[in-house]
């Protein structure tokens, strides 16, 4: 929960995996790592199982990057090919069982802040499109109702992707899936448009064709959520099990849609919008103040 | 057999280009070193998707990066054995 918990005893730190002593030295604590500098420093995310080439573990790695402070940050997910990677990353990780994330993550978001009154800790949802618009609808919506100060962020590959395929919500109508033989009946779900019918402060529609832009995407999600209420990213991270794309084509895939279906597309509540415009204010005078 | 991604470092070295580093889906696996001015890939961490071939042959357009038999990788750097590495230049 904060570099202090995880700093080794003097005299231990020799003995504690490379991983670890790695990302004491050259991590990303304390400090708004750039996209730019990938490469360069020990990032947070590790080594996991999840496919290759999956836009999915791209959009996680990117968004370890956007956390606005990765050493107060507890992330809750669930089942779902996702989990596979977030849990292996140097941030608290709280498992809600499929379904239940948004319950969870708003018991964890209202214990945080009686235990830490001056210090903020950010809750962070990441799960999949069935998870969070399928099972795990009620919660979210509910979650959504009650104004919790939260950001949720739905790994949107439009399939039950850790379960072979078949077809969720989020699948798009005429989709021939495991349990849609004949092409799914109905259309995508519109979460985006529920989220603003439920008071959501700020919601954001993306696929990960601009890593900075992704980063940026979910540290503002973060910080508003922080100061003014719920908010929601659903991402288009495809599945390339499921779509049968080949990993070389997964950024063309990523692009096609993103121009087709899945443009870029920001909601901000007013009061939002005032928060964000002032608190950019602020940051920019702070620049120029350090410039001096 | 599976193929790994190699960074020709000439190619590399000679642009400022890090466009690769931020699209592979996997971290920590096309590193950058500052001092040679190059990425360079971890070959025990790479899946073998080609998504870095693509970035660098469509987006950057310079055509650093091609698909290796992991076999044939000669001295390829593992991020396992040895942790991250701000550069692979020894210091003096
Ligand atoms: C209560 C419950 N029901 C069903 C499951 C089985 N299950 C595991 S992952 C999964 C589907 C995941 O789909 P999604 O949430 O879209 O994530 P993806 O794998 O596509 O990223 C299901 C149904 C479970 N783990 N728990
Ligand atoms: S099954 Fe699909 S979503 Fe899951 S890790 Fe593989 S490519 Fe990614
Ligand atoms: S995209 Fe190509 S030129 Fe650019 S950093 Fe990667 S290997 Fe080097
Ligand atoms: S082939 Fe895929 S996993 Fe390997 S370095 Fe390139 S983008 Fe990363
Ligand atoms: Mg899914």
């Amino acid at each position: 929960m904060s570099l202090k918990t995880i700093q080794a005893a003097p005299g231990f730190q020799d003995y504690l995996p490379k991983e670890y002593q790695d990302l004491l030295e050259d991590g990303p604590f304390f400090q708004q790592r750039k996209v730019s500098e990938l490469g360069s420093f020990k990032e947070a995310l590790e080594e996991h199982p999840m496919c290759a080439g999956c836009a999915m573990t791209l959009f996680i790695r990117l968004c370890y990057i956007g956390f606005p402070s990765l050493e107060h940050t507890v992330i809750c997910g669930t089942a779902g090919c996702g989990r596979l990677a977030i849990t292996q990353g140097a941030v608290p990780f709280v498992y809600g069982n499929y379904g239940d994330t948004n319950a969870v993550a708003t018991g964890l978001k209202r214990g945080l802040e009686i235990r830490f009154k001056d210090q903020p800790k950010d809750v962070v949802v990441m799960a999949g499109d069935g998870g969070l618009a399928d099972i795990g609808f009620h919660a979210v919506m509910h979650s959504w109702f009650r104004k919790e100060k939260f950001t949720t962020i739905m790994l949107d590959n439009e399939v039950y992707g850790n379960t072979g395929g078949q077809d969720s919500g989020m699948t798009q109508k005429g989709m021939v899936m495991k349990m849609a033989p004949t092409g799914k009946k109905f259309e995508k779900m519109d979460m985006l448009g529920l989220a603003k019918t439920a008071g959501v402060a700020y919601t954001a529609r993306i696929a990960p064709t601009n890593p900075t832009r992704v980063a940026n995407t979910v540290r503002k999600a973060v910080l508003i959520a922080r100061e003014v209420g719920p908010t929601f990213i659903q991402a288009y991270t495809s599945c390339n099990i499921e779509y049968a794309i080949p990993t070389p084509k997964v950024m063309d895939d990523a692009r096609d849609v993103e121009k087709d279906r899945y443009g870029f597309q920001e909601y901000f509540s007013d009061d939002a919008k005032t928060y964000w415009e002032e608190s950019e204010k602020e940051r920019k005078r702070l620049r120029r103040a350090a410039k001096k | 057999m599976y193929s790994v991604a190699e960074i020709d470092v000439e190619i590399c070295s000679a642009t400022k280009c890090r466009l690769c580093t931020q699209f592979c889906p996997e971290g920590n696996t096309i590193l950058y070193d500052e001092v040679r001015g190059t990425a360079y890939v971890a070959v025990d961490r790479c899946k073998g998707c080609e998504i870095c071939v693509g970035i660098c042959d469509d987006l950057a357009k310079h055509h650093a990066i091609k698909m290796l038999p992991i076999d044939q990788v000669k001295d390829g750097f593992e991020i396992s054995k040895v942790g991250f590495l701000r550069t692979l230049v020894e210091p003096e």
